[in-house]
């Protein structure tokens, strides 16, 4: 962002205005909608994702547990207590960071792929405790966030998607924005440091452990809320997709690792194309040749990361090395 | 100037390929172009068509497309001129998510009249905070108690709560086994961990403990077992008078074969799913024979209508076959009342009418009507048996087509 070329910069704020405008001209019951909706969560989940998987490269296969706890914190006060879903969304931060905290003590000094199954094995945890702990999440037939339209905003109850569509803009902003900050700062510095060589991170005197829990529960907060802002959007859910490794955990680091790991805009490009990807399959084959659809899916992303191994973002890089180039002949 | 060719060719290569997987995606988009003639009345079917439930999925399909067929070939809907349904068909996944998405793409792009769907209860919950929303009917056939426990106006269960299933399950193991002499005091139950086998087991031990009869063996197994011999050498020490094993059809056919081979012949009732669909017969052979389930609808009620189900696709007409197709009944005789292709209009005759005309009539029961929760009150849980290749009634007693044969 420090050297962006102004035409990067330009498209920036173009699309951040397009952002802004578009969904006032679609049916706001709609389906294109609902689809920008799920792109942006997804986005702002990726960018989340990106704080430890991609600067520190904590390769997490275990987010969905901090998702999943947001989720559940909120509509459970809200079902139970009538607590405005706001509370309920700190309350799940709180919560998911707790439970990062804890989980950090022993998986924090695993390398490599003994940290990714760890953690794997901690959302599947999560998903089973919610599985049986019926009498609190309402077991595996799932939860529903009651429908009480007369409760309005401070509910974070609507009409119609338009309002959750904007909670998800500024979300998706907002992370990015912490992202940003973050990559940027001396913090970010030595998250760096430990992806290039913890050895080495660890012997210019960066307390390794320390800045990767740090990250870590920057992280599970920004997933919790952004698992509240899904239950208040979806209103449904139930363990095995709020905790599921394919729906969430892995989709999560699939969007940032495929738009680019560790860039700020990696998990932007990486939403814009997995989430409509996703969303086309299904509707072109969904009918005639139901498992073909996933299929597809499945083949255009193994042909994306051959192409471009180091996310599509790199496609934006190659580009603007080629035109100032240009400039500079 | 080799090398700079090379990159040149290789940079077109790839926008080649971008350019062909982004053409192949767009295609549909302009396929798409519906059916704008004003005579076709659109209605949604969300359905599990890939993944572990896909072919309940394609069941379910099969039974409304039976129905639809047959009444677009006598002349559609007579109310509205004639209209013929056209069925949106569309795969839900095993993602609630996806299935939300999917209701959402029908009710803005095709304008559906009414949604049926999904079998799983997690696919359907989520479909219906959709439908509501959009004050458009959805009738379905999953038996979560949750589908109409929420007192939204837009929904309609035709089969009985999963809590009713699994008391049926219990009192009517319970009545079959008094016929036969024997009083049930010792029960086991084993089931698979995902969240079916989990609720229906709940609804087993609830039941059971409501009629004071003690669960003596109480086993969750990881789904996808490869060795079920562990559970049945504690089943046979436990001594249980029947055994109550819930899942789909792969453990199904590991725990009935385990059983029969180590010549264990307590009798087993199959919690529905795999346990009455041809697969079941098909991979245990004799060795299924007189195995109990409960079943929300037995084909052998209705055979008039269930027998056009297996001249056309070569099968019996299993129950969620069998339930859709009723959905798709109601939904064309509500279509004839209102006289017209309005969701709200048909969701007040939905709300309002006792259906006992057409493929209405092959839900237990033989006729639907909705009380104020959508659930329908006609709704009556059946045990059926295997006989041969076929599944029979014995339970309850007013519906049975044969004698209960107790022990295996």
């Amino acid at each position: 962002m420090t050297r962006s070329h102004p035409l990067a910069r330009l498209l920036l704020v173009a699309t951040i205005a397009a952002l802004a405008v578009v969904p006032l001209f679609l049916d706001p019951f709609g389906y294109a909608l609902r689809i920008l909706c799920l792109m942006l969560l997804f986005g702002a989940l990726g960018q989340a994702w990106n704080i430890v998987g991609g600067l520190a490269n904590q390769i997490s296969l275990g987010h969905a547990a901090y998702f999943g706890i947001g989720a559940y914190s909120s509509t459970i006060l809200f079902g139970s207590f009538g607590l405005t879903p706001i509370l309920g969304a700190v309350v799940g931060a709180v919560l998911a960071s707790i439970f990062a905290l804890l989980l950090s003590i022993p998986t924090l000094r695993l390398k490599g792929h003994y940290f990714a199954l760890a953690t794997l094995a901690a959302g599947e945890m999560a998903r089973i405790v919610a599985n049986s702990w019926t009498s609190v999440t309402g077991g595996p037939v799932g939860i529903s966030v009651p429908f009480r339209p007369e409760a309005g905003p401070w509910a974070l109850q609507f009409e119609t998607a338009l309002p959750n569509y904007y909670l998800f803009f500024a979300a998706f902003l907002i992370v990015t924005l912490i992202f940003w900050r973050v990559k940027t700062s001396a913090f970010g510095y030595r998250l760096r440091a430990i992806k290039e060589n913890e050895i080495a991170a660890e012997v210019v005197g960066v307390d390794t452990y320390r800045v990767k829990l740090q990250a870590s529960v920057l992280s599970a907060a920004l997933t919790a809320v952004l698992g509240t802002l899904y239950a208040q959007f979806q209103f449904f859910f139930d363990p095995d997709t709020i905790f599921g490794v394919a729906t969430i955990s892995v989709k999560m680091a699939l969007i940032a690792i495929l738009g680019g790991v560790g860039t700020i805009f990696g998990p932007w490009v990486g939403a814009l194309v997995i989430i409509p990807l996703e969303e086309l399959a299904n509707s072109w084959l969904g009918n005639s040749l139901a498992g073909l659809s996933q299929f597809t899916y499945g083949v255009l992303l193994i042909v994306v990361i051959l192409l471009n191994p180091r996310g599509l973002i790199s496609l934006a890089e190659t580009l603007r090395d080629r035109l100032s180039r240009r400039n500079g002949q | 100037m080799t090398q700079k060719t090379k990159t040149t060719l290789l940079m077109t290569r790839r926008q080649a390929l971008i350019a062909g997987s982004a053409a192949a995606l767009a295609a549909p988009l302009y396929a798409r172009s519906s059916f704008a003639q004003s005579n076709v009345i659109n209605v949604g079917v969300i359905q599990p068509l890939s993944g572990a439930n896909a072919q309940f999925g394609i069941n379910s399909r099969n039974g409304i497309q039976l129905v639809a067929d047959e009444i677009n070939a006598n002349g559609g809907i007579a109310a509205l001129g004639g209209a013929q349904i056209n069925l949106v068909i569309s795969d839900a996944t095993s993602n609630p998510t996806q299935a939300a998405t999917v209701a959402q793409r029908m009710m803005s792009q095709d304008n559906v009249v009414a949604v049926l769907g999904a079998f799983a209860s997690s696919l359907t919950l989520a479909i219906s905070e959709v439908t509501e929303r959009r004050r458009v009917p959805l009738l379905t056939m999953s038996f979560a108690d949750q589908v109409t426990g929420r007192g939204f106006r837009n929904i309609f269960q035709v089969v009985s709560k999963a809590s009713a299933l699994g008391g049926a399950t219990v009192t009517h193991t319970r009545d079959l086994a008094r016929a036969n002499g024997t009083e049930i005091s010792r029960i086991a139950i084993m089931y698979e961990d995902t969240a079916y086998g989990t609720a229906q087991a709940n609804g087993l031990r609830n039941s059971a403990a409501a009629n004071g009869i003690e669960v003596v063996m109480d086993e969750a197994y990881p789904l996808g077992i490869t060795d079920v011999s562990p559970l049945i050498n504690q089943l046979r020490r436990t001594e249980a008078q029947v055994v109550f094993p819930v899942s789909y059809l792969n453990d199904s056919l590991l725990i009935i074969r385990n059983m029969r081979q180590q010549g264990i012949t307590t009798p087993t009732v199959g919690g529905a799913a795999g346990y009455i669909i041809p697969d079941f017969r098909n991979g245990l052979g004799d060795l299924s024979e007189n195995v109990l389930s409960i079943s929300p609808a037995a084909y052998d009620q209705a055979p008039d209508y269930t027998d056009r189900f297996r001249d056309r696709f070569g099968y019996f007409m299993v129950h969620e076959a069998q339930e859709h197709a009723a959905c798709m009944g109601v939904l064309a005789s509500a279509l004839e009342i209102a006289g017209e292709a309005n969701p709200q209009a048909i969701r007040e005759v939905l709300a309002s009418t006792t259906f006992d005309q057409g493929w209405a009539t092959v839900m237990s029961g033989g006729r639907i009507a909705f009380d104020e929760t959508g659930l329908n009150i006609h709704a009556v849980p059946m045990m059926v048996q295997w006989r041969g290749d076929e599944l029979v009634t014995v339970a309850p007693s007013e519906y049975a087509k044969a004698e209960a044969v107790w022990n295996a």
